[in-house]
């Protein structure tokens, strides 16, 4: 058998690797990895008309509080901006790596950027590639620092605005954010400086008993 | 470091068309080295005494093929990201006649012909220049026959969109027929040799 190969021309042993790459092209599968996708028009339509594709600041906030650990904060930001600040939980991911980054179809996914274009064009990429549970954080992550950050109530708020502001101090507290003092709502809203980026450890009473996913199948 | 590179923002426009250039120096270099600065050694094609042009591209179609169908399966290319000629069947294969006839009556095509001119050929040199009143020709004409040129639009399409078969199985079956295809070619070689021998 060797000889068979050595007594070969150089086209000869050519056209044998050319075969022989033929033949495992046979069980090589697909060169695409699918880059195309379909989406259901009317279901998204439906979705965007409900809102039922964003999840606001605060609500985010009461699950990070209350460790839930079912969702993925997704942070589509260049990295530096990521490096900066970003909501404790989130993971860099930037567009373009987006459908590729190894995110699960069934996951609850929280998209956010600087303001919603840029979320919601990755939330179309990727609902449009089958993602069932992918969420934009509603108003992005300037949404996340008036309403949870530095949260502010105008002057002449009501009682019920005031025990609502009340809570929402305690959770910028939580982050490490600055609720504004009670004052005139024209004056130009202080942004004190961003909070560090470690994730503040949940106080055990508040967080919700973590479930267990219980294995299917059994 | 994933391929094709242009696309992933490696380089720009600019060293895009250094890229090209130097692309294009490799191929002119491999059409020179198969001998295709000879008009004759072309024209020998039709008449089925030197099959080298059709060998020469078939196997750089099977090349070609193997090469990027392994690379991305491999995932080194991304194969979604590279750019496919869009097909417009009717003018393409009136395009495709025209271009023949070009080829049979002037001996090369327009890449041999730059080949044969970077070789000093002189009719290289001339059917270089009949190629650039076509272009004007046509560039001129185009309102003319643009709604011809941009007639039945089938988009970017490939062999397994239309056969409907694997990939890996066209793949498989490209490269039977390429080495059939050589084995053939070598035959008629050998039997037009003879035959001419036999009238001498």
């Amino acid at each position: 058998m060797p000889n068979v190969i050595t007594n070969l021309s150089l086209n000869g042993r050519l056209a044998v690797v050319a075969f022989a790459l033929g033949v495992l092209a046979l069980f090589g599968g697909n060169p695409y990895k699918g880059a195309g996708a379909s989406v259901n028009t009317k279901e998204l339509s439906i979705k965007m008309a409900t809102g039922a594709d964003q999840v606001d600041a605060a609500t985010l906030a009461d699950w990070i509080i209350q460790g839930k650990a079912d969702f993925r904060v997704v942070d589509l930001r260049p990295e530096a901006a990521y490096a900066e600040y970003h909501i404790p939980p989130a993971e860099n991911i930037p567009v373009a790596g987006l459908v590729d980054a190894g995110l699960a179809h069934n996951e609850k996914i929280i998209l956010y950027a600087e303001d919603g274009a840029r979320a919601a064009q990755a939330w179309m990429l990727l609902t449009a590639r089958g993602f069932k549970g992918v969420y934009i954080l509603h108003g992005g992550l300037d949404a996340w620092k008036s309403d949870v950050l530095f949260p502010r109530v105008p002057g002449n708020a009501t009682p019920a605005q005031l025990v609502e502001f009340a809570k929402t101090r305690e959770v910028s507290k939580f982050f490490g954010g600055t609720p504004q003092a009670l004052g005139d709502s024209s004056a130009a809203p202080q942004m004190a400086a961003m909070p560090k980026l470690a994730l503040p450890t949940p106080k055990a009473g508040a967080a919700a008993p973590a479930k267990k996913k219980k294995k299917e199948g059994c | 470091m994933m391929a094709p590179f242009f696309k992933f923002g490696l380089f720009g426009e600019n060293i895009g068309l250094v890229v090209a250039f130097l692309v294009g120096i490799g191929f002119g270099f491999f059409l020179e080295r198969a001998g295709f600065n000879s008009a004759r050694k072309l024209a020998a094609q039709f008449y089925f005494t030197d099959l080298t042009v059709f060998k020469v591209m078939f196997t750089a179609i099977v090349t070609a093929m193997l090469g990027v169908y392994w690379l991305s399966v491999l995932g080194v290319v991304d194969l979604s990201l590279v750019y496919l000629t869009p097909t417009f069947l009717v003018p393409q294969i009136v395009g495709g006649l025209v271009l023949g006839v070009g080829f049979v009556v002037g001996g090369y095509c327009p890449g041999t012909a730059c080949v044969g001119i970077a070789t000093g050929r002189i009719d290289a040199f001339v059917l270089f220049v009949g190629i650039f009143a076509g272009v004007w020709g046509f560039s001129e004409l185009y309102p003319l026959v643009s709604g011809f040129y941009n007639a039945t639009d089938m988009g970017q399409l490939t062999l397994p969109q239309v056969t409907g078969l694997p990939y890996g199985l066209l793949v498989f079956v490209v490269v039977l027929m390429a080495l059939g295809g050589f084995y053939g070619a070598e035959w008629v070689e050998k039997k037009m040799a003879a035959g001419k021998k036999a009238e001498a």
